[in-house]
C-alpha cells in the first residue's frame, strides 16, 4: 500500500467523519426547530400575541353629585398623568425626563423608587396632573422613552358656588396600606378620604375597563388592536342625588364665611339633609391636588381645623337650646304639668346659687322657655337628681338623639356625652359626685355634650309629632344602567312623648321668637318659626352661641341648627343665621337685608363693645329715672334688646 | 482563459440563494413597520448590504483568474499581515460595541480579525501540508500549528471579541484532525467543550459524558493513558464548574450562564432576549407570519435582529419551511465544499477548503445554537445572512477561493 494510497484512504474517512459532523448539525437544529415552530407552536403564538397587545387600564369616570334638583354640585375635569413601567424603563432616560417634564431628576428618581416598591411590572402613575403641555411634550417623545405612557385621568371639579367639602369630602392618592388592601386600586389612584366620596366609595368609583393596544419592545402604543372582544368598556361611577338644597347650601357657606362652627337644616319629616356647613372649610379641589402639598400642611396645622366636620362631631354642651327637652321629660316624669308654675326668686340656691339672667317671677314651661329661665329647669333638675332618675333622664334624653350617633351617611360623626350614673362613676370615680354635679346639666351645660346634627334631629322630634328621624344626605343613587335605589326613610316614634306636651313646647318656642331672645331677629311677619337660643359656656374663651329652630310653627318644614363658637349669646349670633337658612328655603330669597348685613358682618367683640356702652348709659338712665319718676317706659328698641340680651341664660 | 463549464455552478448557485435569503431577512428586519423605531444609519443598512453583495460576486469573479498557488505562496505574507493589523487594532482601533476590534484603513472600518481567520487557515495549512501527517508522536508539529492559531486568539481576546476567539479555538481540532491527527486525541481535545456543555446543563450528564468520551476515546485509540486523561479532564472540569457555581459566582451569574436552558432565571437580562428568540421562532409555526409581518420582528422584541438575531426573523416570518429550508441550504453548502475537498488532490488546497468549510460551519451552528437556545447566546453573525459587508465579503472571499481551487483542481495537484 502506498503512501498515497494510504492518505486516501485516511482522507476519505476523514471526510466522512466531517460530513457527518455537518450532517449531524442539520439534524439536531432540524429538530429543535420542529420542536420549537411544529410541537410548541401552541405555546408559542399566544405568547408573541400577548407580547405585542398591552392591557391598558381606562379608568372610569367617578360618579357625579347632584343636589335635590339635579343641579350638579361635584363633577370630573379630565386631567393628564404621565405613567411609568419600571421593568421597561431606562434610568438613564431620567435626565430626557427630567427635561421634557421640567421635574427635578431628583423627584423622578424619587417617584420611580416608589413605583418601583408598588411593582415592578405595572404600570404606576409617575406624574398625577400635568399640564396639556407637559403632556404632549412627552407624548411625542414617548417613542424614546421606553416604559413611559400616559394615562388621561379625571380630577373633580365643583361647578358651582358650593364647596360642602365636609359634606363631599375629598380625594387622595391611594396610600400604600389602601393599595394592599383593596387590589383592585393602582397606584396613583384617587380615593375617597371624606364625606360622601369615602361613604360612597363604592358606588362612586365605577369598574375601570381595559383596552387592548399594539405595542412595541418599548412599550409605546402602535394603536388600538382590532380585538373588540378582550376590549372591556370602563363601567362609570353611579351617581348620586343628594337630598342638600343648592342654593341654602351655598347659603350657609356665605353666611359662615370667617365665621367658626356649623350650620345643620334638614326635612323634619324625612331626615333629609338640606344644608350641612361647618366653618371654616377648605378647598377639597387643593387638596385633591398633588402638586400643592403646602396647602395640605397647612391645612393640618391651621389652629381653626378646617379639616374638622364641626357639624357631626363638634361635641359642645347645648346650652339653653336643651330646655325644650327637659320640659319634655319634666312632664313625662309628672314632674311637672304645662300649668305648674314656679316662683324664681332669682339665683337658685342649692348648696349654691345658680345664676339665672331670667327676671325673678312666675313661671310655667312656656314661660320658661320663652325667658329662658334658668331657675325653673334647675328646680327640675333637682328633683330629677334627688330622686334618682339620673339614669332615666340621661335615656330618656338619648331617645331624642341627643349624645348618641345619628348614624349620617357622613364618616367620622362623634356621638357626645350624656351623663349617667355609670358615666359619672367613671369619670368622677364611684361616690365622689353629687347632685351638685348634676345640677347645670338641666340647663345644658356642665358634662353634657352633643353636636349641631345631633340638635338638629332632637329638634324634628318636637317639630314632627315624636319622631326620631335618620338624618342623610344621599337620596338616590342612580346606577350606571340607570337602575335608581332610593335611601329609605328610617323614622321612629318616640313612644313616651306626648302630642299635648309636644304642643306646649311648641308654643313655648314660637314664643321664643315672638318675646324671647329670637325676637329681634328671628321673629318674620309672614313665616312662624319656633326656636330656641342657647349660650354654651367655654371655659377655654367666649362662648358658644347656639340656636335650634323650625318652620313654619304649625307644619314645620325645615329644622336648623347652628352653632357658632366664641361668637356670644346665641340670640344675638347663632339666631340670625339660623332665621335666614330658613328664609331663604322657605321663601327662596332674603328679603330682611338687614339682618343679612347684620350676619355678614358679625364681629362679636364689636358688638359686646356696644352693648357694655348701652348697659351703662341704660343703667345711668334707670338711675335716673329712680331718682326722678316712679316708673317708666323704657326707651330705644336698643335698650330693650341690651335687657333680652342680659335675660339670655348663661 | 477561465473553462466556465469547469467552475462548481452549484456552489455559486448556493451562494446566491444565502446571499438573497440574507438581503430579504435583513430588509425585513430594519424595512419593514419596524424601521419607525431604529434609527436611520440601520435603517440604510439594507442599501449598504446590497452594495457589498455586489461588490462580492464582482470580487467572486476576479479571484477565478488568479492562480491557485498564489494563495499557498501569500499565505505567510497574508498571516503577517493581518496579525500586524489586528496588533495595531489594539492600539488604535476604534471601539464599537464594546469590542476595540475595527480599524479605520482610508474611509471604512476594517475587523482585522475577520481578515485573520481565513488568512491564518492559509498559513496552517501550507506550515502542515509541508510537514504531512502528524501523528500522537509527531506532537511538536501540532503545537506549532496550534502557536499559529493562538496568537489570533490571543489578540481577539484581548480586542473583547470572545465569539470570534471561540470560533477559532473550535476551528484547531478540525484542522488538525484532518491533518492526521488521531481521532481519539481529536475528542480528547474537544471533550472540555462537550462536557462542559452538559455540566451547566445538569453536572449528572457532564459526568456521563465524560465517561462516553474516555469509552469512545479508548475504542478508538487503544491506549489507556488517553482514555484516563479524557476521564480525568472530563472531571476536573465538572468539578471546576460546579465549584464555580456554587462558591465563586454570584447568583444572578450563575441564572445569566444558565438561561438558554431557563430563561425564566434570568427574566430581566439574558433571559428576556432569549425568551423574546424562542417566541419568535415558535410564533413562526409551519409556514411563517409573513414577509414583514412577524410580530416579534416588527415590534423590535428582537434584540440585534439584523445582525446575531436575524434566524429568528426568518423562522418568524417564513416559518419551518423557511427556517428548515435554510439550514439545509446550509447544509448543502458544507456538503458540497466538502465534496469538493474530496474530489481535490492538493493537500494544501484540501486543508484550506476543510478549514473554510467549518469555519462557516462553527459559526453557522452557534449562531443558529444561540438563536434557538441550544447554546448560551453567543454574539457571532450568521455567515451571508447577518448583516456585516465586510464579513459578507471575507465569507465570500473563501466561497471565491474554494471555487478557484476547484476550477485549477487538475494543474493544481499535478504540480504540487
Amino acid at each position: 500500500m502506498s503512501p498515497t494510497q494510504r492518505s486516501g484512504q485516511l482522507q476519505k474517512r476523514s471526510t466522512r467523519v466531517l460530513k457527518t459532523i455537518v450532517i449531524l448539525g442539520f439534524v439536531i437544529l432540524l429538530f429543535r426547530l420542529i420542536q420549537l415552530q411544529i410541537l410548541n407552536f401552541d405555546t408559542y403564538a399566544p405568547l408573541s400575541m400577548k407580547n405585542s397587545l398591552r392591557m391598558e387600564v381606562v379608568p372610569a369616570s367617578r360618579g357625579i353629585i347632584m343636589d335635590r334638583n339635579q343641579k350638579i354640585l361635584v363633577e370630573n375635569t379630565p386631567v393628564y398623568a404621565i405613567t411609568v413601567t419600571p421593568s421597561l424603563f431606562d434610568e438613564e432616560k431620567i435626565p430626557l425626563l427630567a427635561q421634557l417634564s421640567g421635574f427635578p431628576e431628583e423627584e423622578i428618581e424619587t417617584r420611580l423608587r416608589a413605583a418601583r416598591s408598588y411593582s415592578w411590572h405595572r404600570t404606576s402613575i409617575l406624574f398625577q396632573e400635568v399640564s396639556f403641555d407637559i403632556f404632549s411634550s412627552i407624548e411625542e417623545n414617548i417613542w424614546r422613552l421606553p416604559g413611559i405612557g400616559n394615562q388621561i385621568g379625571s380630577r373633580r371639579n365643583y361647578p358651582g358656588e358650593v364647596l360642602a367639602p365636609h359634606i363631599f369630602g375629598y380625594l387622595r392618592e391611594a396610600s400604600p396600606e389602601d393599595l394592599k388592601q383593596n387590589k383592585e386600586l393602582q397606584m396613583g389612584d384617587q380615593v375617597g378620604r371624606s364625606g360622601l366620596e369615602l361613604t360612597y366609595q363604592q358606588e362612586l368609583r365605577g369598574d375601570k375597563g381595559a383596552r387592548y393596544i399594539r405595542v412595541n419592545a418599548f412599550g409605546a402604543s402602535l394603536g388600538e388592536f382590532p380585538v373588540e372582544d378582550l376590549d372591556r368598556d370602563p363601567v362609570r361611577g353611579s351617581h348620586l342625588i343628594t337630598t342638600l338644597d343648592a342654593e341654602l347650601q351655598q347659603l350657609g357657606e356665605t353666611l359662615m364665611e370667617g365665621k367658626t362652627g356649623a350650620i345643620v337644616a334638614m326635612d323634619p319629616t324625612n331626615g333629609e339633609i338640606l344644608s350641612l356647613v361647618s366653618a371654616p372649610q377648605f378647598d377639597p379641589e387643593k387638596l385633591s391636588s398633588t402638586t400643592d402639598p403646602e396647602y395640605w400642611q397647612q391645612v393640618n396645622a391651621d389652629s381653626l381645623t378646617p379639616l374638622f366636620n364641626r357639624a357631626i362631631s363638634s361635641r359642645q354642651p347645648p346650652g339653653s337650646t336643651f330646655k325644650p327637652f327637659m320640659g319634655l321629660f319634666g312632664m313625662d316624669l309628672n314632674l311637672i304639668t304645662p300649668r305648674t308654675e314656679i316662683v324664681s326668686t332669682g339665683p337658685y340656691i342649692r348648696g349654691r346659687a345658680y345664676g339665672d339672667t331670667a327676671e325673678p317671677g312666675v313661671y310655667d314651661l312656656e314661660k320658661a322657655l320663652a325667658k329662658s329661665s334658668n331657675y325653673y329647669f334647675f328646680w327640675m333638675m333637682e328633683r330629677i337628681a334627688t330622686r334618682g332618675h339620673l339614669n332615666r333622664w340621661s335615656a330618656k334624653m338619648k331617645d331624642f338623639g341627643m349624645g348618641e350617633k345619628t348614624g349620617i351617611d357622613l364618616p367620622f360623626e362623634r356621638s357626645g356625652i350624656m351623663p349617667d350614673s355609670t358615666w359619672m362613676n367613671q369619670t368622677f370615680g364611684e361616690r365622689k359626685w353629687g347632685v351638685g354635679d348634676l345640677m347645670s346639666l338641666g340647663i345644658g351645660q356642665g358634662m353634657v355634650s352633643v353636636s349641631p346634627l345631633q340638635m338638629v334631629v332632637a329638634a324634628s322630634v318636637i317639630a314632627n309629632g315624636g319622631y326620631v328621624v335618620k338624618p342623610h344626605i344621599v337620596k338616590e343613587v342612580i346606577y350606571p344602567d340607570q337602575s335608581r335605589t332610593s335611601v329609605a326613610v328610617e323614622r321612629r316614634r318616640v313612644e313616651w312623648l306626648r302630642e299635648s306636651d309636644l304642643q306646649v313646647v311648641r308654643e313655648g318656642m314660637r314664643r321664643v321668637v315672638t318675646e324671647g331672645g329670637g325676637r329681634f331677629y328671628v321673629n318674620m311677619q309672614d313665616v312662624a318659626v319656633a326656636g330656641k337660643t342657647g349660650t354654651a359656656q367655654n371655659p377655654h374663651g367666649r362662648d358658644h352661641g347656639w340656636f335650634i329652630s323650625f318652620a313654619p310653627a304649625e307644619d314645620p318644614k325645615i329644622v336648623v341648627a347652628v352653632l357658632l363658637e366664641n361668637s356670644g349669646f346665641g340670640s344675638i349670633s347663632a339666631a340670625p343665621v339660623a332665621s335666614l337658612m330658613i328664609e331663604q328655603y322657605l321663601k327662596g330669597t332674603i328679603e330682611r337685608t338687614r339682618v343679612l348685613d347684620y350676619v355678614m358682618n358679625f364681629d362679636v367683640v364689636e358688638i359686646e363693645a356696644r352693648r357694655a356702652e348701652r348697659e351703662r348709659e341704660a343703667e345711668e338712665a334707670r338711675t335716673q329715672q329712680e331718682a326722678g319718676e316712679a316708673q317708666g317706659t323704657q326707651g330705644t328698641q336698643e335698650a330693650r334688646e341690651t335687657q333680652e340680651v342680659q335675660g339670655e341664660i348663661r | 482563459m477561465i473553462e466556465f463549464g469547469k467552475l462548481n455552478w452549484r456552489l455559486i448557485g448556493i451562494w446566491v440563494l444565502l446571499s438573497a435569503a440574507g438581503l430579504t431577512a435583513i430588509y425585513s428586519a430594519t424595512r419593514g413597520p419596524v424601521s419607525e423605531f431604529l434609527p436611520g444609519f440601520i435603517v440604510n443598512n439594507f442599501n449598504r448590504q446590497l452594495v457589498w453583495v455586489g461588490a462580492s460576486a464582482l470580487m467572486i469573479i476576479i479571484v477565478q483568474f488568479i492562480s491557485p498557488r498564489t494563495f499557498q505562496g501569500a499565505a505567510y505574507i497574508f498571516y503577517g499581515f493581518g496579525v500586524v493589523l489586528m496588533i495595531l487594532t489594539l492600539f488604535a482601533g476604534v471601539e464599537i460595541n464594546g469590542s476595540k476590534s475595527w480599524i479605520r484603513v482610508g474611509p471604512v472600518n476594517v475587523q482585522a480579525g475577520l481578515l485573520t481567520l481565513p488568512a491564518t487557515i492559509l498559513a496552517v495549512s501550507n506550515y502542515l501540508t509541508r510537514k504531512r501527517n502528524i501523528t500522537s508522536e509527531d506532537i511538536r508539529t501540532a503545537l506549532t500549528a496550534l502557536a499559529f492559531f493562538l496568537v489570533p486568539v490571543l489578540l481577539l481576546l484581548l480586542q473583547n471579541e470572545t465569539g470570534l476567539a471561540l470560533v477559532f479555538l473550535l476551528l484547531i481540532p478540525v484542522m488538525l484532525f484532518w491533518s492526521g491527527l488521531p481521532s481519539g486525541i481529536t475528542l480528547l481535545i474537544i471533550s472540555p467543550g462537550i462536557i462542559g456543555y452538559f455540566s451547566i446543563l445538569d453536572w449528572r450528564l457532564g459526568l456521563t459524558s465524560a465517561i462516553l468520551i474516555a469509552g469512545i476515546t479508548f475504542v478508538l485509540q487503544r491506549r489507556m493513558w488517553i482514555s484516563l486523561s479524557a476521564l480525568v479532564l472530563g472531571l476536573v472540569i465538572i468539578g471546576g464548574l460546579e465549584f464555580a457555581f456554587q462558591q465563586v459566582l454570584q447568583p444572578h451569574q450563575i441564572a445569566r450562564i444558565q438561561s438558554f436552558a431557563n430563561p425564566s432565571l434570568d427574566p430581566q437580562g439574558s433571559g428576556w432576549n432569549i425568551l423574546q428568540a424562542k417566541t419568535a421562532i415558535g410564533s413562526g409555526g409551519l409556514t411563517g407570519k409573513g414577509f414583514m409581518e412577524g410580530t416579534q420582528t416588527q415590534l423590535r422584541f428582537l434584540p440585534e435582529q439584523w445582525t446575531d438575531f436575524i434566524y429568528c426573523v426568518v423562522a418568524e416570518e417564513f416559518g419551518f419551511l423557511g427556517a428548515g429550508g435554510l439550514i439545509l441550504l446550509f447544509t448543502l453548502l458544507f456538503i458540497t465544499l466538502l465534496n469538493m475537498v474530496g474530489s481535490h488532490k492538493n493537500p494544501f488546497a484540501q486543508l484550506v477548503m476543510v478549514g473554510f468549510t467549518f469555519l462557516l460551519f462553527i459559526q453557522f451552528i452557534i449562531n443558529i445554537g444561540s438563536a434557538t437556545s441550544l447554546i448560551p447566546i453567543i454574539g457571532i453573525p450568521l455567515p451571508f445572512i447577518s448583516y456585516g459587508g465586510a464579513a459578507f465579503l471575507i465569507n465570500s472571499l473563501m466561497i471565491a477561493v474554494c471555487l478557484n481551487f476547484d476550477l485549477y483542481k487538475r494543474s493544481f495537484s499535478i504540480y504540487s
